[in-house]
């Protein structure tokens, strides 16, 4: 069964959607089961972009406090939402190497909502 | 959301002394040094050394190698007196450790002092939304001197 879910994110990390908190979200899209894009909240549909690429999250630009748009559309949309959003909502400090990564996208929430 | 540069900014960031066609075979390390080298040798950096550790320290944290054959190594210190882009190239690729596994062929520095995280963000996002295109990162493998790389970047931020 295939889903498209979305949600409205605010960035809590103090650099932005950049560095260790990009790689860690592309990893987490990476490993998931879902298509996922993202774009800025404000933006258009035509504006998404694949969320499973670095290159296209940097060129986002997404800073510290600003709303960004996720869209995953997958067997496991609403498991990978949850764990972007985590990574999203985490400070960089508490950010650990491999705690928010994909791997905690399988274990935590199910996948039939 | 974060500013685009202008055409005009590609003059003042990347000057044709930031870029050089003609890199050494080298690894991750020491294209981050050719590229920091032009930025010193044009005047940009006043400390070698602090901006060489600052780069080192931002590799250390999660790789600047961001796919499609592009590393963008990147700080914010004061070692550097005015935002700076530095530009090169690799033929046969350098491995950058990018998680799509491309070697990076494309290199781009970016120095940026402590106070401008704004700049910051805003060159690194407006560098790598015109990299996503197919045909500027073609552009950028045909170009023959650092002046045919200035106007591909000036052609691809307008």
């Amino acid at each position: 069964m295939s889903s498209e879910l979305e949600r409205v994110v605010t960035v809590v990390p103090e650099a932005g959607l950049h560095a260790r908190p990009a790689a860690t979200f592309v990893e987490t899209v990476t490993d998931a089961d879902s298509d996922v894009q993202i774009a800025h909240a404000t933006d258009d549909d035509d504006d998404l972009t694949p969320a499973a690429s670095m290159i296209a999250v940097t060129s986002l630009g997404v800073e510290h406090g600003e709303e960004i748009r996720i869209v995953a559309d997958g067997p496991d949309a609403a498991a990978t939402l949850d764990a972007l959003e985590r990574v999203l909502t985490t400070p960089e400090d508490e950010l650990g190497g491999e705690n928010a990564t994909a791997t905690d996208a399988d274990a935590t929430t199910d996948t039939n909502a | 959301m974060t500013d685009t540069l202008t055409r005009n900014r590609i003059e003042t960031l990347a000057p044709t002394d930031h870029i050089s066609l003609e890199p050494p075979t080298a690894d991750k390390r020491g294209y981050i040094e050719f590229l920091l080298d032009l930025l010193v040798g044009a005047g940009r950096v006043e400390d070698r050394e602090t901006a060489l550790q600052a780069l080192l320290a931002r590799e250390e944290e999660t790789t600047t190698g961001v796919g499609m054959g592009i590393g963008i190594p990147h700080a914010q210190t004061d070692a550097v007196t005015e935002p700076s882009v530095a530009v090169t190239r690799s033929d046969d690729g350098v491995d950058f450790g990018a998680m799509d596994d491309e070697p990076a062929r494309l290199l781009f520095m970016i120095l940026v002092p402590e106070s401008g995280a704004d700049d910051h963000l805003a060159i690194l996002s407006t560098l790598s939304r015109a990299l996503m295109h197919d045909e500027v990162r073609q552009n950028l493998y045909d170009a023959e001197t650092p002046d045919d790389v200035q106007a591909v970047l000036k052609e691809a931020v307008a």
